[in-house]
């Protein structure tokens, strides 16, 4: 029951106070009880608020504090950010200038390639007409080295015909006389007809010795492989044919190919070997040996016999046309065959040399391009 | 046998005189005609009164008409297309072979100097085509 209502009740002590002021006093106890209790609450509730402000501000001034915390190193890292940008905008503005660079030396670069291809055109130009300058050249070369030529084809056909034509009535009709007239000529007579017969008879082998000789160097060339071996086998077997009575040791030694023309080879294994079978001749026991030895890309074909030599002190003329190191009496010839080995020999690119001693043989070397 | 006439078609007056000299001296005794110089032979062989030839000893110098024309033009007529001829001459030039060959020459000797020589090549020639080669059936005649 309140306290109001308990004031209006009527009372079980009628001597005490004053029921009114009882109550009044009651309730101003109330009051004031109530009003502290509520003074005291409201303190508290201030108290309490302000605490609760208090934890609040405190808070917020942590919060702040964070923030500010934050801040700070948000702070810091715009500036590491900033300096990362700056870093970047120097690293890119460097980069510009060495694309620059690199720009400025690629165009230098293009120019020089530029200009060095245009060098090269008007080199090229410049080459171009230098060869065809030389192939005009060249061209007005050949055309009079065939002149030439055909000049000496004639000229040899001229002689080949024109000359054997009188050396043959010299010695038709020298022989004629001697037959139709021998009752009528006396020893002398018949002998100086018999020495014009031979002197006919001798300047038509010379007439046909410097015509082989010239036709070593006229002619085309037909460069191929050349078994040797195989040219000394069937000349050596024709020059046995020829003399079966004599007996000469030979030896050929196989598989020798060198690089050349077949028909002049030809003509100078013939030439050497039928040298070699001349001056042989009065050996007994006489042997020829044939044989090669490749050295540096090239062929060195030997052809060696033990026949009469011949003195190296003379050896300077030997491969001269027409020189001779021996009589007519003693082997017949006329001085060609050397000369025409040689001239083979030297347009084939190739050398020759020969050794020799007198009663005991020679040795003819030449050089070839080995057989590719 | 010596119904087979010779021609011998040669412009050199002492060869003419060797050869028929060598002929002689190899008994060969058949009728020789002499022609001097290439229009002669032709006209021998292929012309008016023209009669076969049992074998044509043939030089290749020779004025007006060079002896490998008259081959030429003997080769070309079917009177003369197989009748035997010997190239008789000085030169040993191979396009001279070449080219007599490859016209239908059916021999080439080259003339010696050596008479001795000489007259055995005849001989050997007269042996060969007169007596051992068979000549082609329609000249055996003489006209």
């Amino acid at each position: 029951m309140s306290t109001a209502a308990t004031m209006l009740e009527p009372r079980a002590n009628p001597a005490a106070p004053g029921r009114y002021a009882s109550a009044i006093l009651g309730i101003l106890d109330e009051f004031a009880k109530e009003s502290m209790r509520l003074q005291q609450t409201a303190l508290l509730n201030v108290l309490d608020d302000s605490h609760a402000e208090r934890g609040r501000l405190d808070e917020t001034r942590r919060a702040l504090l964070n923030i500010l915390d934050d801040a700070s190193a948000e702070k810091s890292q715009f500036a590491h950010t900033q300096r990362a940008i700056l870093n970047i905008l120097d690293d890119s503005a460097n980069e510009k200038l060495q694309l620059e660079a690199t720009e400025r030396a690629v165009l230098n670069i293009l120019e020089d390639v530029d200009a060095e291809r245009m060098e090269r055109t008007r080199a090229e130009a410049q080459v171009r007409a230098l060869n065809e300058d030389l192939e005009a050249h060249v061209a007005q070369r050949t055309a009079a080295l065939a002149a030439a030529n055909q000049e000496l084809e004639a000229f040899a056909y001229s002689v080949s015909h024109d000359l054997r034509a009188p050396l043959r009535s010299i010695d038709g009709f020298s022989q004629a006389l001697l037959e139709d007239y021998s009752t009528k000529l006396d020893d002398d007579g018949k002998d100086s007809l018999r020495r014009v017969r031979n002197a006919a008879q001798h300047m038509a082998a010379l007439i046909d010795d410097m015509l082989k000789l010239s036709r070593a160097t006229r002619g085309e060339l037909n460069i191929c492989p050349v078994d040797l071996s195989a040219l000394a086998h069937s000349i050596l077997a024709a020059l046995r044919q020829q003399a079966p009575e004599r007996s000469v040791e030979v030896s050929i030694a196989p598989g020798m190919v060198a690089q050349g023309d077949a028909r002049l080879l030809g003509s100078v294994m013939e030439n050497l070997l039928s040298n070699a079978w001349k001056f042989t001749g009065k050996k007994t026991g006489a042997r020829i040996a044939v044989s090669a030895e490749a050295k540096d890309g090239e062929l060195e074909c030997r052809v060696r016999d033990n026949g009469a030599g011949f003195d190296m002190a003379y050896a300077r003329n030997l491969f001269t046309p027409f020189q001779r190191l021996h009589l007519a009496t003693e082997f017949p010839g006329n001085g060609i065959g050397l000369a025409t080995v040689k001239r083979i020999v030297a347009r084939m690119g190739g050398s020759v040399r020969a050794e020799g001693v007198p009663g005991e043989g020679a040795t003819f070397c030449f050089t070839l391009p080995l057989a590719r | 046998m010596d119904d087979k006439r010779i021609l011998l078609v040669e412009d050199n007056a002492d060869d003419e005189k060797l050869t028929l000299r060598a002929l002689k001296m190899s008994n060969i005794a058949n009728p020789i005609v002499v022609a001097r110089d290439g229009a002669e032979a032709l006209d021998l062989l292929l012309g008016r009164g023209a009669g076969p030839f049992a074998l044509v000893l043939l030089d290749l110098r020779l004025p007006k008409v060079p002896g490998l024309e008259v081959l030429k033009r003997m080769r070309a007529d079917t009177r003369c297309r197989f009748m035997p001829v010997v190239i008789l001459t000085s030169s040993k030039e191979e396009s001279d072979l070449i080219e007599g060959y490859g016209l239908g020459a059916n021999s080439y000797v080259r003339k010696p100097v050596d008479f001795h020589q000489f007259v055995d090549a005849i001989a050997t020639l007269g042996m060969y085509w007169l007596i051992l080669n068979e000549t082609p059936p329609a000249l055996v005649k003489v006209a």
